[in-house]
């Protein structure tokens, strides 16, 4: 008996994995699209404003779910590239590096959006306050991530040095998500991701939860597809790649 | 069998390090000549009102000392590498992590040292007041060892890269982020009679976690990168 | 034991100590609480910096916003229900802002203990909601409080 169970085992071959990958994309991008028109509908036409900020509180929409993600997303990346550095599984070291630009990308937007929401509610578009901080300093982490990935030629000792960078900066992860409970911050506190009664109205909480699940879908579908690009880089010399091209050129 | 013991290889590692690096004092006085001059530039650079350099100084100074901690960082296992003697560490029965951090406790002695020595001009030039001259002291002599101990990880994982200098700034400036903030914060406040003691308990946290762990993380990278 | 286990063991001791060092420090700098901002109380009892741009929070208190017709001069009284302190401020106010709700402010002590205010920035609360909800809110805590009053 192992401990991976059977099933996961044989996911985790290359081969296997590419063909699950490219299945699972294909759907993944139709529910992000279906969630998308749904969730912006509901968020921006047929909720009601904000009691104080009226309809600005319509950012919350992409901002909190693209925040949420940009935690999560790295989570994940470190975590996959340390199954990949342990057991030397190079599907879950795809997955890393296909997560990185997703989730600098989320980040991005959770910066972008959060200063385009800061101009007008709390009078600035930035302040330096720990939660503020501590999310470009996660930018900056999966930058570093996708650099040092970059300038190591090989690619089996990139996906460990790599992995080791993603686990140092874990760090930062509850830093984050406690920092305006930690410190005062002009970043109001967790409304939804709190042990209480989320303080917002269902009618917000809605569209607000059909956003966050697209936005999962968004990123499953686009590292599906990175991760299945890099496996045929990385293992074009191998045989099932070349039957793959193969069966492609006699169609 | 006839061993040295992990604490004699500790030592023996030190002094190997410490007396290279007397032998060529070029390299660590270069950071340092660097320090003093990037902290002077500021008041040429901007209006030398006594006021607004003792605003910046806290700031200007840990700034400069990152940059110090950086440009000596990138020398920690660059000669060793090039000379091969980095690979005999690597295959010395004795724990890597220690004699790793050997080599941490000789870098920062050779700069993180002598910034606490050169600090205290330099705030007088930058008008720091003297009630902040011991928070500066304090904070440097917190801050600087957790550059060596984080900056080795960086400099271990990008040791024979081409351009591995700028790519170390990148991954290791921003790990560098919550040193300055708190540091930076306790010598301001300092300034301005307030409590430190938080800031420097932040520090003194950030020092045990990195001396616990940055260690083993460095050693680990040490033996990725010369697979 | 043999010298490797040995080895371990050491090893492991000593993270476990460090860690826990660290661990008392970081909860030692979090009781100290390294503010964004300082409170009217804070203010009141001279912890503020003396000559030196710091940030004030409160809440506006009810009544006390009062605006120069012919500039965009503005005065108002941050409170945190114990203490209160005057804040000046000349320049547009973000959208938030309005009497009860909690802002942060920087700017500078003046000698009569009042801020001179450089920037204000509101911090709303994280309750969403629309405004018939917090309508209806309002007139059962009005409600509540008149039929305390009867009792």
């Amino acid at each position: 008996m192992s401990i991976i169970p059977n099933w996961l085992y044989r996911l985790s071959s290359p081969k296997n994995f590419y063909r699950f990958a490219g299945t699972a994309s294909v759907w993944c991008s139709w529910i992000t699209l279906i969630l998308v028109v749904v969730g912006l509908y509901y968020g921006l036409i047929n909720s009601p404003p904000d009691y104080q900020q009226g309809d600005t509180t319509r950012i919350m929409y992409v901002h909190v779910p693209a925040a949420w993600m940009s935690m999560f997303v790295y989570m994940v990346m470190a975590g996959s590239a340390a199954v990949g550095m342990i057991w030397r599984i190079k599907a879950s070291t795809a997955v890393a590096n296909a997560s990185a630009p997703v989730g600098a990308m989320f980040t991005a937007l959770a910066l972008l959006t959060g200063m385009l929401w800061g101009k007008p509610m709390w009078g600035t578009y930035w302040v330096w306050d720990a939660r503020l901080t501590s999310e470009l300093i996660l930018l900056f982490l999966y930058l570093g991530y996708m650099a040092l990935q970059s300038a190591i030629e090989d690619r089996e000792t990139a996906a460990r040095a790599t992995a080791i960078l993603a686990l140092v900066g874990v760090v930062n992860i509850p830093i984050i998500h406690y920092s305006v409970e930690w410190w005062n911050t002009l970043h109001q506190g967790a409304t939804v991701t709190k042990f209480d009664k989320p303080s917002i109205h269902i009618s917000m909480l809605i569209p607000l939860l059909i956003m966050a699940v697209a936005f999962k879908f968004y990123y499953l579908s686009n590292v599906f597809q990175r991760a299945r690009c890099e496996l045929l880089e990385r293992e074009k010399d191998k045989l099932w790649v070349r039957e793959l091209l193969g069966e492609k050129n006699s169609e | 069998m006839n061993e040295a013991s992990p604490g004699a290889a500790f030592i023996s590692v030190l002094r190997r390090d410490l007396m290279l690096a007397y032998r060529h004092r070029a390299q660590i006085l270069n950071p340092l000549l660097f320090f003093v001059i990037v902290v002077s530039l500021f008041p040429l650079g901007l209006d030398p009102e006594p006021e607004l350099l003792h605003t910046i100084a806290p700031g200007v100074i840990w700034v400069a000392a990152l940059l110090a901690a950086m440009l000596s960082l990138d020398n920690m296992f660059r000669s060793d590498f090039d000379d091969g003697s980095l690979e005999q560490l690597l295959l010395t029965p004795h724990p890597l992590p220690l004699l790793v951090l050997a080599k941490i406790v000789a870098h920062w002695l050779t700069s993180g040292l002598p910034l606490l020595v050169l600090a205290p001009v330099l705030g007088m030039l930058l008008n720091l007041g003297n009630e902040s001259l011991f928070s500066l002291l304090a904070t440097l002599a917190l801050g600087t060892p957790v550059l060596s101990l984080i900056g080795s990880i960086g400099v271990a994982l990008t040791v024979g890269l081409r351009g591995g200098g700028v790519l170390l700034s990148l991954l290791i400036l921003p790990l560098f982020i919550p040193v300055l903030i708190f540091a930076a914060n306790a010598v301001g406040n300092a300034g301005a009679g307030l409590d430190i003691t938080g800031q420097l308990a932040f520090l003194g946290s950030l020092l045990a976690l990195a001396s616990a762990l940055a260690p083993l993380a460095t050693a680990a990278a040490l033996r990725i990168s010369l697979n | 034991m043999r010298p490797k286990q040995r080895n371990r063991l050491i090893l492991a001791i000593v993270i476990v100590l460090f860690v826990s060092i660290s661990a008392v420090l970081a909860l030692t700098a979090l009781e100290k609480n390294i503010n964004l901002f300082y409170s009217p109380t804070m203010i009141v009892n001279g912890e503020a910096p003396k000559d030196r741009m710091f940030r004030a929070g409160g809440m506006v208190s009810d009544g006390s916003v009062q605006r120069d017709p012919d500039s965009l001069e503005v005065s108002f009284r941050l409170n945190d229900e114990a203490n209160e302190i005057t804040v000046k401020y000349t320049g547009i106010l973000p959208d938030l802002f309005r009497e009860g709700q909690g802002i942060v402010v920087q700017g500078k002590l003046a000698p009569d203990g009042s801020v001179m205010a450089t920037e204000v920035l509101a911090k709303h609360d994280e309750n969403y909601m629309p405004p018939e909800v917090e309508h209806a809110l309002e007139t059962a805590r009005k409600m509540g409080v008149a039929d305390a009053e009867k009792e």
